[in-house]
């Protein structure tokens, strides 16, 4: 195995919040010694190089880096969506490693909240219809409530107006409040935040970072976000720098 | 679940419309085949009525000999088939014998016993025969008597031996045909004396007709049956259908004689009533299968376009198997679109009454036509629904 990439620095426990803390509580994701290596026939690509991270419950933490620095990595293996190659990582104190493609789906559905950067809206769904969708996986939620929730997921981000409207009929802007939105009906601990504003001009990004914020606050939601934008990343409680698949801050 | 797959389908409606007009053509081509095919063997199910095994049948032309002598010659004809140790037992018929492929048909009128109303009915075929009949094809009396030695004698009406189906649509209520009368137009009426199970001479595959069964009298001068079916005493052969045609000959001055067993009738008219069903069927295999193809190309295009959608669902909760389901309950939606459209047009088939076809055979084909497609619609999407269900979620999503 060729490691083509080195770490500047070995890892790092969490660092101090750039911002004040806002009743930052328990640990709700631990990363130990996670390793994240891309094997092809030739060459081998280390994304991730021994991350030691630790997220508490409540915190707003921002994740800078150059690209291809591992970041959206990271936070795939924080939203059970990838595996490490080597390493541990607890949810809520208890490690997922061993867990079923079923168990880490009803962990996704009901603990994580995803918002991506070219916001992943399903054309063919409504913005009701999409908000819906982590409802849709999660047994036991009828659709009447189903529509409720939806409902007050979109009047939080101002879009309670706009419920019958395709994703092609929105701004930039809306349709990333409607991905918002959509992490939030499943009310989820944590929400992953991948370059939200990256596809939005900076009035559309500053009203994504307010409502990314606000959440924060006023619900105590754990947000982890991906992003270019200093100035952004200095609004956050913490913020943490990648290099070549290593915490460098 | 299943309500936002309909949704997600009805909104990619324009997007799958080829898809569900090629499902609706197929379930059209499907239904017309599994109506011909259900049609078949409802009838194949039904009694044929007699046993043709061991039965021969002789034909004979007269030649030149005079209409006057004919009689007279057929009359020792048959006496020395009789005779014949060979020879079980033997009937005169008229041309309409079975998988003969020839018919003689009539219409009459039922007539109601107690206000002498008349009923149109149907077309009924008509069978002129010899009493012996019934013992040489092993029919079965149901109900009243065969023809006997009184019958021969004519009376006010003309005594005639009808099958189940007719004694049916003289009496849907189910009451016995015995002595009902059957009226023609300047003939004598018909009076019912017996009933048996069936006589289908068309072959088993054919929509059986009301059968009606009139004696030739002994008498009778006006007609010459010219065919003659004759049960044959197990092992017999070439040797006696040889000495048989040679009889006809020796007896009949210029009379000829051919025999063909009713086994290899039957066989020929088999083939024949079945070649049109089995090619129509050929090219519905094909169709299906050109159905088929084209559903999992269009699945497998739809899974690799849409792998940023399938990682987006898993991250909000989806596992392998749901996308897997997700994948086969979307193209079972499109089907349902498809056969909905179809079932709308079958449908008007038992409703109009379209061919004289039973209505629960058109059902029949409508759900046999609907299963059909289902199944391939769930075979066609098997492998895909696995490829996306085995989508790595990040990998799709970064890929996006």
């Amino acid at each position: 195995m060729t490691n083509l990439f080195t770490s500047a620095t070995d890892s790092f426990q969490s660092q101090p919040a750039t911002a004040p803390a806002t009743g930052a509580g328990r640990a709700v994701l631990q990363l130990t010694g996670i390793e994240k290596v891309y094997q092809t026939r030739t060459i081998e690509t280390v994304a991730l190089n021994h991350v030691n991270l630790t997220i508490n419950q409540g915190e707003f933490v921002s994740v800078m880096g150059p690209s291809g620095c591992g970041k959206s990595t990271l936070l795939s293996i924080m939203g059970l969506l990838d595996e490490p190659t080597s390493g541990t990582l607890e949810l809520d104190g208890r490690p997922v490693q061993s867990y079923s493609d079923k168990e880490l789906a009803r962990l996704r559905n009901h603990k994580i909240g995803f918002v991506f950067q070219s916001y992943h809206l399903i054309n063919d769904l409504s913005v009701l219809d999409n908000v819906e969708l982590p409802l849709l996986y999660r047994s036991g939620v009828g659709g009447r409530q189903r529509r409720q929730r939806a409902y007050a997921a979109l009047e939080k981000v101002g879009l309670g107006a706009r419920t019958g409207h395709f994703p092609s009929q929105l701004s930039g802007g809306q349709r990333q409040r409607v991905a918002i939105a959509r992490a939030l009906a499943g009310e989820p601990e944590i929400i992953l935040a991948d370059e939200p504003t990256g596809n939005l001009d900076s009035v559309m990004g500053e009203e994504i970072m307010d409502l990314l914020l606000t959440l924060n606050r006023e619900q105590g939601t754990t947000i982890v976000m991906v992003t270019h934008d200093e100035q952004q990343a200095l609004k956050t409680q913490r913020l943490i720098r990648f290099f070549d698949g290593s915490q460098v801050s | 679940m299943i309500r936002h797959l309909f949704t997600l389908m009805w909104n990619r409606r324009r997007a799958n419309a080829l898809l569900v007009v090629e499902i609706f053509l197929a379930f059209v081509v499907l239904f017309a085949v599994g109506t011909i095919g259900t049609n078949l063997w409802a009838n194949y199910r039904q009694p044929l009525g007699f046993d043709y095994a061991q039965v021969w049948q002789l034909n004979f032309t007269t030649g030149a000999q005079p209409r006057t002598e004919q009689f007279g010659t057929q009359r020792q004809l048959m006496a020395e088939l009789r005779a014949n140790p060979q020879v079980a037992g033997a009937a005169l018929t008229a041309g309409n014998t079975p998988f003969s492929f020839n018919d003689s048909q009539t219409r009459l009128d039922f007539v109601e016993p107690h206000d002498s109303t008349r009923r149109p009915s149907g077309p009924i075929n008509t069978y002129y025969i010899g009493p012996e009949l019934r013992a040489v094809m092993n029919l079965e009396l149901v109900a009243g008597r065969w023809f006997g030695p009184a019958d021969a004698v004519q009376g006010a009406h003309v005594p005639v031996v009808i099958d189940e189906r007719l004694q049916r649509a003289m009496y849907p209520d189910g009451r016995s045909a015995l002595n009902g009368l059957l009226a023609g137009n300047n003939e004598p009426s018909r009076r019912v004396i017996g009933v048996v199970r069936a006589y289908r001479t068309d072959g088993e595959l054919q929509e059986p007709l009301p059968s009606m069964f009139e004696a030739i009298l002994p008498n009778d001068t006006t007609f010459l049956a010219q065919s003659v079916l004759l049960r044959v005493k197990p092992g017999s052969g070439a040797a006696l259908e040889k000495q048989l045609t040679d009889d006809v000959r020796r007896i009949g001055p210029g009379w000829t004689g051919t025999i063909r067993t009713l086994t290899d009738m039957h066989t020929v008219q088999m083939k024949m009533r079945l070649t049109k069903p089995l090619l129509l069927g050929s090219m519905s295999v094909f169709l299906l299968l050109n159905v088929a193809l084209g559903l999992f190309g269009v699945l497998w295009l739809n899974i690799s376009r849409r792998r940023g959608e399938l990682g987006v669902r898993r991250a909000m909760g989806a596992t392998a198997g749901g996308i897997s389901r997700q994948v086969l309950g979307e193209i079972l939606v499109l089907t349902t679109f498809g056969l909905a459209l179809g079932l709308l047009v079958a449908v008007q088939f038992p409703l109009l009454g379209v061919q004289n076809v039973r209505p629960d055979i058109y059902f029949t084909a409508m759900l046999l036509a609907a299963g059909a497609l289902y199944l391939l619609a769930t075979v066609c999407a098997l492998y895909p629904s696995r490829l996306a269900a085995g989508i790595q979620p990040a990998v799709a999503l970064r890929e996006e």
